[in-house]
């Protein structure tokens, strides 16, 4: 199993790849590598998304966090817990690449992963006590295209169980004709069953013969010993793996705890959670729908057929779409447009019928969704001033694969603090993330009133946050270590600003500002020494100049006024603050 | 001379204001700062400002009320005044511990740019020098009469003579006898 270090975002959270997203957050969890626990690696909290599951450490988060591919894993295992000991969650790796899975016979507890494995192209069991091999399609599974009699391999992640008429499946890749669904799944299933039949013998045959290495690119069988591929030249992976594969063992763990401070990152040790706080069974629960879902796959999943090859005669609209192309004028603009809103029907109503086929069509279906999203705001734009925030709307509604909801987290006791721990990462995520710049925006300042409004219409409607939970969310930053902090001015207004901006360095930048009224006279005459004493400037005319409102800005005087700093002029048209000349001269 | 117990918008500015206090042409100056310690130097600024003016224009006493607008709190050019509340309390300050008593309140206020205990040492100092001591003076004499013209205490109100001759009796250097307008001070040797 291999724990591999994980970059953390700006607030302490595993940093998602694309199209990952977050699916339970449990904390007080502790890791094991097989019998033993790993120190240092013992209070942190537990990350598990649809790819990866991951452990955080609290007290050094960016040194000590890792994360297990779910893709590596076989199966989770649940240990209920006795006594003083905590339930805990075993994710048993799956055997190196060139040896077939193993599947022991409490196959009870597995996820029904009846869906076939992604890359199994050999069935060479590493284990003799391998008894029933899954259900897989092995590669070499074909069918017959009826066109043209060409026989195409069936998709890796085709599954005849949960197929329907809207499992998409890739046309021949001949004649690129789309084929009956009942052939498919005949031709699956008669694989499966060959390889059952000839699972034993060929474990058996192996076993005896010297053990080879397959090379994951062009799956020829190297000798172990060899680090390139003889057929291909592509590295062949980790020394360990090969050398199990050749039957040596790595040596037993001396003691109770690693006295390795980072985890071996090549064991084939199982990877246990510990969850101290509960929660367990949720993150089994998640585990095992992530297995089933394999997210993982995703980007390389056949697109969303076009509705030209959907329908049963694919070569007439296909002809017919061609035709439409050459329509010019507004009946081809039209026409384009009738097109596109039918595909557009098509593919929702598809990915809504039942929820396999949703999660097939993820991506297609959150393209539309961004599209409807820019399509609001492109109406949006012409009452003028909303643009920017229906702009931010539509983009964090894409960008919000981040987010922090009740239902992911863990029961317990222990549930509400870490919901609001982790709303408080999502916050401080939100604000610092450059690609939307909420706080650059507001002038590196915003109030917590503006930040719980953008915050929820980011959110696009849905997983609303109370105003009680972001307050409280908010004064977590401070212990949680995050770039971002909560402030409280004299008047009781709160702000949010991030941590590296301090009382002194906006004092220092609003003196700057002062002092540059030193060197040009100003506008209109005035009847003091301009060169003297500079300006004085209304919390609007500072507000402008550093992109703050009005409020923050007037807090801001404020607080440099308090410092001794600024002073303050009260006229007929309000209050205007100076530089302070009155102290010490 | 002019007596200079009394002032009135009519007088003359002074024209070295700006120069007793910079700040007298800094806007903000017109305005109590709430921050403590930029109003404590505030204050501080003002007093002295007060004090050299009253000096420097032979005052001493004002009339809260016709200073206003004298341009010692009120700045013509700057466009700038002190409000009557803000006045009060620099004046109140001046009077306080705080400010160094250099102020009282009697109807109008006295400005102390010398102390009774100070104008008594300047008083005996004219004696000592002018060789009076042992004589008997009375107190015209000793703020109307030309004989004083030229020194600081000239013009001094009576009160304020009687309070720095009080503090020369307390020291036991003079002795003050007779009542009612005909009082006779003696320096006594």
């Amino acid at each position: 199993m291999y724990l591999r270090p994980i970059d953390l975002t700006t607030a302490l959270r595993p940093s998602l790849l694309p199209d990952e997203t977050l699916l339970f957050v449990q904390d007080a969890v502790g890791l094991y590598e097989g019998k033993f626990k790993i120190p240092q690696y013992q209070n942190g909290h537990a990350y598990l998304t649809s790819h990866r599951a991951c452990y955080v450490d609290n007290e050094d988060p960016r040194k000590a966090s890792v994360a297990v591919d779910l893709k590596d894993v076989d199966r989770p295992e649940l240990y209920a817990g006795f006594m003083k000991s905590s339930p805990k969650i075993t994710l048993i790796p799956k055997a190196a690449k060139g040896a077939a899975r193993y599947r022991g016979p409490s196959a009870s507890v597995t996820p029904l992963s009846s869906t076939p494995k992604p890359y199994s192209n050999s069935s060479s069991p590493l284990r003799s006590s391998t008894s029933s091999p899954a259900p897989q399609v092995s590669v070499n599974a074909t069918w017959v295209c009826p066109i043209c009699s060409f026989s195409n391999p069936v998709p890796s992640n085709f599954d005849p169980a949960t197929a329907t008429a809207h499992t998409p499946i890739p046309p021949c890749l001949a004649c690129g004709i789309k084929p009956p669904l009942v052939n498919v799944v005949k031709a699956a299933l008669t694989a499966m069953g060959n390889r059952r039949e000839s699972a034993g013998p060929i474990a058996a045959t192996h076993n005896t013969s010297t053990p080879t290495f397959q090379c994951p690119r062009c799956t020829f069988r190297n000798h172990p010993s060899l680090t390139t591929c003889e057929m291909c030249s592509a590295s062949l992976v980790t020394m360990n793996k090969r050398l199990e594969v050749a039957g040596i063992k790595r040596a037993e763990s001396p003691g109770l705890s690693l006295s390795t401070s980072s985890p071996g990152e090549e064991s084939m040790e199982n990877i246990k959670f510990s969850f101290r706080a509960g929660g367990e069974k949720i993150f089994l629960e998640r585990v095992k729908s992530a297995l089933i879902q394999r997210k993982w796959l995703l980007h390389s999943a056949p697109p969303v057929p076009k509705p030209g090859q959907v329908s049963a005669d694919g070569t007439a609209l296909d002809a017919d779409a061609a035709r439409s192309n050459r329509m010019v004028g507004i009946a081809g603009l039209e026409r384009r447009g009738q097109d596109l809103r039918k595909n557009n029907e098509l593919v929702i109503g598809n990915a809504f019928e039942d929820l396999e086929a949703l999660m097939t069509s993820a991506k297609e279906i959150i393209a539309l969704a961004e599209q409807f999203s820019s399509q609001a705001n492109l109406s949006n734009n012409c009452n003028g001033n909303n643009s920017e925030a229906a702009a931010l709307v539509s983009q964090s509604a894409s960008a919000l694969g981040l987010v922090t909801t009740k239902d992911m987290l863990g029961s317990g006791s222990t549930s509400d603090s870490l919901y609001v721990s982790e709303l408080s990462r999502n916050l401080a995520e939100f604000l610092t993330d450059d690609a939307r710049g909420v706080l650059k925006r507001e002038g590196g300042i915003m109030s917590l009133v503006d930040l719980w409004a953008v915050f929820n219409r980011a959110r696009g409607g849905v997983e609303l946050i109370s105003p009680a939970d972001l307050s409280k969310a908010a004064q977590l930053w401070d212990s949680l270590k995050l770039p971002v902090r909560l402030r409280k001015f004299k008047s009781g207004v709160l702000v949010v600003q991030g941590r590296d901006r301090t009382d002194e360095k906006t004092v220092a930048s609003l003196l700057a500002w002062f002092k540059l009224a030193h060197q040009e006279p100003p506008e209109v005459d005035v009847s003091w020494d301009w060169s003297r004493w500079g300006r004085g400037a209304t919390a609007q005319e500072v507000a402008e100049a550093f992109g703050w409102s009005v409020g923050v800005a007037t807090e801001e005087l404020e607080m440099a006024e308090e410092k001794g700093v600024l002073c303050r002029e009260q006229g007929l048209d309000g209050i205007r603050f100076w530089e302070n000349w009155l102290k010490g001269v | 001379m002019d007596p200079p117990t009394t002032t009135t918008s009519s007088d003359p500015p002074p024209s070295n204001l700006t120069d007793l206090t910079p700040h007298y042409t800094f806007p903000p100056f017109f305005t109590l700062q709430p921050n403590l310690t930029t109003r404590a130097s505030q204050l501080s600024s003002w007093s002295t400002l007060i004090q050299s003016y009253a000096r420097s224009s032979h005052l001493f006493s004002l009339s809260l009320l016709d200073a206003l607008d004298s341009p010692l709190f009120h700045n013509k050019a700057l466009g700038r005044r002190l409000s009557a509340r803000d006045a009060r309390v620099v004046v109140d300050w001046m009077a306080s511990s705080e400010g160094g008593g250099r102020a009282e309140w009697k109807n109008r206020f006295y400005i102390f740019y010398r102390r009774p205990e100070e104008w008594a040492e300047v008083v005996e100092a004219w004696v000592e020098r002018t060789g009076q001591k042992g004589t008997v003076l009375t107190l015209y004499e000793l703020t109307e009469s030309d004989a004083v013209s030229g020194e600081e205490f000239c013009g001094m109100p009576g009160e304020l003579l009687g309070r720095c001759l009080g503090v020369l009796v307390k020291r036991g250097r003079a002795q003050v006898f007779g009542e009612g307008g005909g009082e006779g001070v003696k320096f006594l040797r």
